[in-house]
C-alpha cells in the first residue's frame, strides 16, 4: 500500500468515527518503547470503556521506524490509530509539537512509548479535566520502583520541583491530559516537553495532581549515560531562568555579576592601598585574579543589560498575563474582551 | 448613561486579596464620582486566594459600570495594572491601591490637574500612614535614588494614586516590575509632561501589607535598568562602547605599569626575572573585555533593527494608508 493510500484509508477510518474524535491520544516514540501495538490495545480499551470516542497519533523518531509497523496493520483493520514520523531526529518536545498540530479531539492525552502507570489511570485524568483541570498529570504513587529510580526523582525535584512551589511532585511522568487548547497555547520548545505542568501552571493555567498505579514494567532501576545527567541539569537550569527571569534578566546576571566584580573590586582595592603604603603590585598574581574576576562582573551585567533591552523593546508586543476563563459572574473572559 | 457608551474616565484598581477592602471601596468610588457624568471602574483580581473575585463579581454583574477582570494566577502589581489599562477606555484613566488607603474622593483633583495640560499626574501623600521602619524610610531612601538616577522629580513614585492620559499609556508597556518606575518610563521614553498634587492617606482598615522590606537589589536592578533605557534607549552601541573605552583605559594603565617596572630592578634576587607575567595579563584580560563589550553594544544594535522598523512603521506608515 503507497502511502498517499495509507493516509486515504486512515481519513475514511476517521470518517467513519465521526471527524472529531473526544480524546486524541499523542504518544511520542522517542525512547525506550514497548510494542506499540499491545500499548494501543491497553490504552483504547480504558477510553473505550469511558465511553469516549478517540484518535491515537503515534510520533516516532526515524530511529524507531520499524515499530510503527503492527500499527499500520492496525490501521488496515479499521482502528483510529495514525503514524507520523519526523524527517529527522528531533527530540520529544518537537515530536509532540508536530503530534499535537494534528490532534482534532477536544481532550489531549499524552503517554510516552513505555508504560509508567496503570492504563486505569487515563480514566481519573479524563474525569479531572472533565471536572475543570486544565492539565491533569498522572503521579506514579505510592512509589514501588529501585531506590535509585526514586533517588533520581527526588534530585529533579529538589531542583525543577522547587518552580511548582511545591504543586507537583512526579515532573518526569509523561501520563498528562489537558484541554486541546491549553496545551496549543503553552509555547513548547527546547526540551521543555517534559516539563509541560510547570509551563502551564507558569501560563496560569490549573494543573491537577492525579495519584495513579505504577505500572510492573516502570519498576527496574534505570541508570542513563553522564551525557543524559549533563542534558537535564542544563534544561533544569534553562527552565529557571525561563521562569523566574525572562522579564527581568537583569535580576539574574546581575547578581552573579555583581558578586564577581565586588569580590574583584574590593580585591583591587586592597592591593591599591597597599601598593601606596609600599607594597609592590608588579609581582602579585592575586591582581590577575582580581582583574579576571572584575571582568567577568561586568561582563555579566552588560549581558543583562542587553537582556533588558530585548525585554523592553519587545513589551509592546507581549502580554505577560493571561486573563482566566469567567467562572465569577460579572467577571470577563480573555476572548469577549 | 447607557451601558454601551464610551466613558471619559477609567479608574484601575488592582486587587490582591481585598475581600473585605473591595465592597467598601467601589461604595467609596460611586460616592466620589457621583458629580462625575461618566466613568467606569475596572477592578482587576491578581490570581486573588479569597474571595475577592466573588464579593467583587458580585457587584459588578449589577452595574454596568464596574467590569472585573481575572487574572489566570497572581502575576503581580505591574502586569495587573497592564491588564487594566488594556481594558480602559477612558481617555483619562486612573490608578489606586485596592486597599482603601487612597481616598476617591482625590480623584477629581487629579483629574483637574491633568486637564491643566499634564500627560501625568501623580498624587503624593500627605501624612502618610505607615510604619516607619519597613515602609517610610525605604521609600524615601528608593525616592531619593529614583530622583538622582532619573532626573524626574517625583516625590512619592510608590503612591499608586495617579492618573494618566489615554496616549501615554499606549506608548508605555509594562512587564516586570515596572509600574513604580512609570513616571521615569513615561518622562525617558514618551516625554511626558508631569506633575504632582497631595492626596490623603488613611491607614490600612483590612488585611495585610504586600510588600516586603527586602527590596533593594531588585529596585537597584530595576534603576539601572531605566537609566539604562533613559540614556541610552537611541544608541545601546554609544553605551557599551563607553565601557569598551573605560576598559581600554584600564588596559592602557596596566601597559604603562608594567613599562614602568623596568626602570626598577628587572630581576629577582635569584636571578628569575621579575612580575613577567601579572601587568601584561592583567592588560590582556581589559582588552578581551573591550572587545567583547564592543561585540556586544553591536548584537544589541542587531537585535533592535527589527524592533526599530516596526516602531517606525506604526509612527509613520499609517500615513500612507490615509494619503
Amino acid at each position: 500500500m503507497t502511502e498517499l493510500a495509507r493516509r486515504e484509508h486512515a481519513g475514511a477510518t476517521l470518517a467513519r468515527a465521526g471527524a472529531h474524535p473526544d480524546v486524541s491520544v499523542i504518544v511520542t516514540v522517542v525512547e525506550r518503547p514497548e510494542p506499540l501495538d499491545a500499548l494501543y490495545r491497553e490504552y483504547a480499551a480504558v477510553l473505550a470503556s469511558c465511553g469516549m470516542s478517540y484518535e491515537f497519533i503515534f510520533v516516532a523518531h526515524p530511529f524507531f521506524h520499524e515499530m510503527l509497523q503492527p500499527l499500520m496493520a492496525l490501521q488496515q483493520q479499521g482502528e483510529p490509530v495514525r503514524t507520523m514520523e519526523s524527517p529527522r531526529s528531533i527530540g520529544e518536545t518537537a515530536l509532540l509539537r508536530m503530534g499535537l498540530a494534528d490532534a482534532r479531539g477536544g481532550i489531549v492525552i499524552t503517554v510516552p512509548a513505555y508504560r509508567q502507570v496503570q492504563p486505569s489511570a487515563l480514566r481519573e485524568l479524563l474525569t479531572a479535566v472533565e471536572g475543570g483541570a486544565d492539565l491533569a498529570v498522572a503521579r506514579r504513587w505510592p512509589r514501588l520502583d529501585s531506590k535509585v529510580n526514586r533517588l533520581q526523582n527526588l534530585a529533579l525535584h529538589l531542583t525543577a520541583g522547587r518552580l511548582a512551589n511545591g504543586k507537583l511532585h512526579d515532573v518526569a511522568c509523561g501520563v498528562r491530559a489537558a484541554r486541546r487548547d491549553v496545551l496549543q497555547d503553552i509555547p513548547l520548545y527546547g526540551d521543555f516537553a517534559r516539563f509541560l505542568p510547570l509551563l502551564a501552571i507558569y501560563n496560569g493555567y490549573n494543573v491537577v495532581e492525579v495519584a495513579s498505579e505504577q505500572h510492573p514494567s516502570d519498576l527496574p532501576r534505570r541508570v542513563y549515560g553522564p551525557g543524559v545527567y549533563v542534558r537535564r541539569l542544563i534544561d533544569v537550569l534553562g527552565l529557571y531562568f525561563l521562569l523566574r527571569f525572562t522579564e527581568k534578566p537583569l535580576r539574574f546576571f546581575g547578581l552573579i555579576g555583581s558578586v564577581l566584580a565586588g569580590i574583584g573590586g574590593i580585591a583591587l582595592i586592597v592591593m591599591l592601598v597597599q601598593r601606596m603604603l609600599g607594597q609592590p603590585l608588579g609581582d602579585r598574581p592575586l591582581l590577575l585574579l582580581a582583574v579576571l574576576l572584575a571582568t567577568l562582573g561586568v561582563q555579566a551585567i552588560a549581558l543583562g543589560l542587553v537582556g533588558e533591552m530585548i525585554v523592553h523593546f519587545n513589551a509592546s508586543r507581549r502580554r505577560s498575563y493571561r486573563l482566566r476563563e469567567p467562572r465569577v459572574p460579572g467577571s470577563e473572559s480573555a476572548r469577549s474582551s | 448613561m447607557p451601558p454601551f457608551a464610551v466613558p471619559d474616565l477609567s479608574i484601575v484598581v488592582p486587587l490582591y486579596n481585598e475581600e473585605e477592602s473591595v465592597g467598601p471601596l467601589i461604595d467609596a468610588v460611586r460616592d466620589a464620582l457621583a458629580g462625575h457624568h461618566s466613568w467606569e471602574l475596572v477592578l482587576v483580581d491578581d490570581g486573588s486566594r479569597d474571595t475577592t473575585a466573588q464579593v467583587a463579581g458580585a457587584i459588578a454583574a449589577s452595574d454596568p459600570r464596574i467590569v472585573l477582570l481575572q487574572l489566570a494566577r497572581n502575576y503581580g502589581q505591574t502586569q495587573a495594572m497592564q491588564a487594566g489599562f488594556d481594558r480602559a477606555r477612558g481617555n483619562i484613566v486612573v490608578t489606586m491601591d485596592g486597599d482603601l488607603q487612597n481616598d476617591p474622593r482625590d480623584i477629581p483633583l487629579l483629574v483637574a490637574k491633568l486637564e491643566e495640560g499634564y500627560d501625568l499626574v501623580a498624587g503624593y501623600r500627605m501624612r502618610r500612614q505607615d510604619k516607619v521602619v519597613t515602609r517610610k524610610i525605604p521609600s524615601w531612601v528608593a525616592n531619593r535614588m529614583i530622583i538622582w538616577l532619573t532626573g524626574v522629580r517625583i516625590r512619592d513614585n510608590g503612591c499608586s494614586l495617579k492618573a494618566y492620559r489615554r496616549d501615554l499609556l499606549d506608548q508605555l508597556h509594562l512587564y516586570s516590575d515596572m509600574h513604580r518606575f512609570l513616571p521615569a518610563l513615561a518622562a525617558a521614553t514618551a516625554n511626558a509632561r508631569i506633575s504632582e498634587v497631595p492626596v490623603r492617606h488613611h491607614a490600612r482598615r483590612f488585611g495585610v501589607s504586600k510588600y516586603g522590606l527586602t527590596r533593594v537589589a531588585k529596585l537597584l536592578a530595576d534603576l539601572l535598568t531605566i537609566k539604562m533605557i533613559a540614556s541610552f534607549r537611541e544608541s545601546p552601541l554609544a553605551m557599551f562602547g563607553v565601557g569598551a573605552l573605560m576598559s581600554g583605559l584600564f588596559a592602557t594603565a596596566f601597559f604603562v605599569a608594567w613599562l614602568w617596572s623596568f626602570r626598577e630592578a628587572p630581576v629577582n634576587l635569584d636571578g628569575s626575572p621579575l612580575n613577567a607575567y601579572v601587568f601584561p595579563g592583567s592588560a590582556l584580560l581589559c582588552i578581551a573585555l573591550a572587545v567583547f563589550l564592543t561585540m556586544l553594544g553591536l548584537i544589541a544594535e542587531e537585535a533592535l533593527q527589527k524592533v526599530r522598523a516596526e516602531e517606525q512603521l506604526e509612527r509613520f506608515g499609517a500615513r500612507e494608508v490615509h494619503g
